[in-house]
């Protein structure tokens, strides 16, 4: 493979296909590639492989199998969730909550809900990057119908009191969908939904080793929400559309790998990457955001002193290491974070910032070797 | 060498890159983005449109080379839409495209390729650069048709040694077959004259959009006698015959803008000739040159033989041997010793009033 000698330290962006679910996937392609929804012995063979593969989804994470629906990715579920309990045409008063450093597909559709008339609040975060727990408690009431809050920030890693904050909103409003996007956090974290407290979840194939392109909308069966999708009667007439079997075949190969794994693969990635800031820390001017409160275990977001990202991000591609900033825009080019706009982060440092990801593939000594890169550049930048 | 190289997009720039990459150089190819709208979104119309940078990412892509975007829309707008806004505002005529190189682009981008460890940088420039001594001396492209020297005025010799203007031995049609035998997908694109932040839209409403100048005023002679109306000086610049109440038997020009009250004055072709005018913010790539001198007042105009006279630490006297039409306070003048480029400077707005009164 070409990108061998290529040094990726992105996965939070994405990842690449574990083997396991390669195949998997192979094998759904060539050995159950018919339509899931058809009549016939193969139809049947790819709608079982469909129905075993959603058991084990649903287990890992702790749900029904029909709580569990497939998507085409987390940005798929995190719009359906939200914009499907708002109707286009402003019907109640209804409102939603959610905050200020959500990934774009909650922010995006959130404000999509807000330009049809409902009222949307976006809670703050404090400098450490965890939300306001009482600013968004003040602000449920009886019309509160969705309160969204991510597990864990995609570009700090930096994890969100979810359990306690969906335990207080219920005490308020039983009534709340309370959805939290936990794309991100799955990659390290084991999180079983109803023991979390919370009644829908966005997830995506492509940040655990699954493939792009199959995601999961985890809904609590106490709650129902209008198709997204209109078309045929595919899973359980939620969503139309031929159903991504091979996708989800993947995705249960790579959920069987975390059930066996999660927690030696966390331990190697948490490892790898304190030591790779441990090592930044002891030579170079930096700041680790999150460092004193929860966070997950293969992001790492380093602030630099007077050393601008996008130069540093480039040095590291010439030398053959991949990292990024924030998210990037159509053009490639890298704008100042909002996440980091909205932890108050200075206008003169926040353009300092890298994300350093690791992830599945990440290897013994890869810590080091990354903060060695890192370093060098940092020295010829200085 | 490594070479960092500006990629707008376009045919010129891909070749540069493609040329030095058949040299041997290593080549890194950047697009600086310079202006969104209020969404992010890229423009859609000149010289550095989203449809743009995708061409340029194909090029990086086909020749097999590194290439990013820099985003340097706060500085941009900043020093040059800011300024464009602010010309218009005081009745003068900007040239953002001269702006933008003279304020954002090119310190920018010698800068970032200090910090990349590249010896060079190099852009589509139609321009050449030439060593004497020790001194690098801007020229005019051997291709005059295209020659971009005039945008380039502010160059010093100490920036020169950091650029290379590849195609200033080449003619545009050689450039387009050299893109074509290296099978570039910009082969055949058309060239972008549109100012990339106004776009297809008339500037006017831009710069109404922006401030308000939409203070109505007269439109009058040299003796004061009223032949109109007009919604805003920012509509007009000196030697514009658009937006001029017809029927005044000769053709009427702008000839200057009355900014604090507000009055256009207009007049025959002839009361729009200059003679003499002055520069502001002169430079020069080396020491200044005091014979066989000759100015451009505008983008590929002609060339006027002129002397050029030191009234004040940046601030020249022209004086053309022939008067001339249409010169613009807020354009540049860029004077020439036959294709040399000396330097230049912005046309102050005293240019028609005290001096040639």
């Amino acid at each position: 493979m070409v990108n061998e000698e290529y040094f990726y330290l992105d996965h939070a962006a994405t990842t690449p296909m574990r083997d396991s679910a390669f195949e998997a996937y192979r094998f759904a392609e060539t050995e159950a590639f018919a339509n899931s929804s058809g009549g016939h012995t193969l139809s049947r063979k790819a709608k079982n492989l469909l129905e075993d593969s959603r058991e084990i989804v649903a287990k890992y994470f702790g749900a029904a199998p029909n709580e569990i629906t497939f998507t085409s990715g987390g940005t798929e579920a995190d719009n359906w969730v939200i914009k499907s309990s708002f109707q286009s045409k402003i019907t109640d008063n209804s409102e939603l909550i959610t905050t200020s450093i959500e990934h774009e597909a909650v922010l995006a559709s959130a404000e999509w809900v807000r330009e049809n008339d409902y009222i949307v609040h976006f809670v703050s975060s404090d400098i450490n990057g965890v939300i306001n727990t009482q600013e968004l408690l003040n602000k449920v009431n009886e019309n509160t119908k969705v309160v969204s809050v991510m597990y864990a920030n995609n570009e700090t890693g930096i994890v969100q009191p979810i359990k306690t904050i969906a335990e207080q909103v219920k005490k308020i409003n039983p009534n709340i969908l309370f959805h939290s996007d936990v794309v991100q956090a799955v990659a390290t974290e084991k999180i079983d939904f109803h023991k979390l407290g919370i009644d829908s979840a966005a997830i995506s194939g492509h940040k655990i080793g699954a493939p792009k392109g199959i995601g999961v909308m985890f809904l609590s069966s106490k709650f129902k929400l209008p198709s997204f999708l209109h078309g045929g009667k595919q899973e359980l007439e939620r969503r139309a559309g031929t159903v991504n079997v091979s996708g989800v075949a993947g995705l249960a190969a790579a959920v069987s790998e975390l059930e066996k794994n999660i927690s030696n693969e966390k331990k190697r990635i948490e490892y790898e990457r304190n030591s790779f800031e441990d090592k930044l820390n002891l030579e170079i001017d930096v700041k680790i955001i999150g460092k004193d409160v929860p966070r997950l275990s293969h992001i790492s977001n380093i602030q630099f002193k007077n050393i601008n990202s996008e130069t540093l991000m480039i040095a590291l591609d010439l030398k053959g290491m991949g990292v990024s900033r924030g998210s990037a825009c159509a053009s490639g080019a890298q704008k100042p974070s909002h996440v980091l706009k909205a932890m108050n982060i200075s206008e003169d440092v926040i353009n300092n910032h890298l994300r350093f990801s690791f992830g599945w593939t990440t290897k013994d000594g890869d810590g080091l070797k990354a903060a060695d890169m890192v370093i060098s550049s940092v020295m010829e930048l200085s | 060498m490594r070479i960092l190289v500006a990629m707008s997009g376009g045919v010129d720039s891909s070749v540069v890159a493609g040329l030095l990459k058949s040299q041997g150089h290593e080549v890194i190819g950047v697009t600086m983005k310079l202006w969104e709208g209020p969404n992010g979104e890229m423009p859609e119309t000149g010289c550095c449109t989203a449809a743009d940078s995708e061409d340029a990412r194909k090029v990086a892509a086909k020749l097999d080379i590194p290439y990013y975007v820099l985003d340097y829309t706060a500085s941009f707008s900043e020093n040059v839409i800011d300024n464009f806004i602010d010309m218009y505002a005081k009745g003068l005529t900007p040239n953002p495209c001269v702006e933008c190189n003279r304020s954002v682009k090119f310190d920018h981008f010698i800068e970032q390729a200090k910090k990349l460890n590249c010896d060079k940088v190099a852009t589509g420039h139609y321009a050449k650069i030439v060593t004497k001594d020790e001194n690098y001396e801007l020229h005019k492209a051997d291709y005059l048709e295209k020659d971009q020297s005039y945008v380039l005025h502010m160059l010093t010799s100490k920036a020169l040694q950091k650029i290379m203007f590849p195609l200033g031995t080449i003619s545009k049609p050689e450039v387009r077959q050299i893109a074509a035998s290296l099978g570039l997908k910009t082969a055949f694109k058309k060239d972008s004259q549109d100012i990339c932040f106004v776009g297809k839209k008339d500037y006017r409403q831009f710069v109404g959009t922006r401030i308000n100048v939409n203070i109505k005023g007269n439109i009058v002679d040299k003796n004061e006698n009223i032949y109109g109306q007009h919604n805003g000086i920012h509509e007009f610049t000196v030697g514009q015959r658009r937006g001029i109440p017809g029927g005044q038997g000769e053709p009427k020009y702008v000839t200057k803008i009355d900014v604090n009250n507000s009055k256009v004055y207009i007049g025959n072709k002839k009361d729009l000739t200059t003679k003499k005018f002055l520069l502001d913010d002169v430079s020069f790539v080396n020491q200044p040159e005091y014979s066989n001198l000759s100015i451009q007042t505008r983008y590929n105009s002609f060339d006027i033989p002129c002397e050029i006279k030191e009234l004040d630490t940046g601030t020249f006297e022209v004086e053309l041997i022939e008067p001339t039409f249409g010169v613009a306070p807020g354009q540049f003048g860029v004077i020439y010793q036959g294709t040399k480029l000396i330097g230049g400077g912005r046309i102050s707005s005293k240019v028609l009033e005290e001096i040639n009164e």
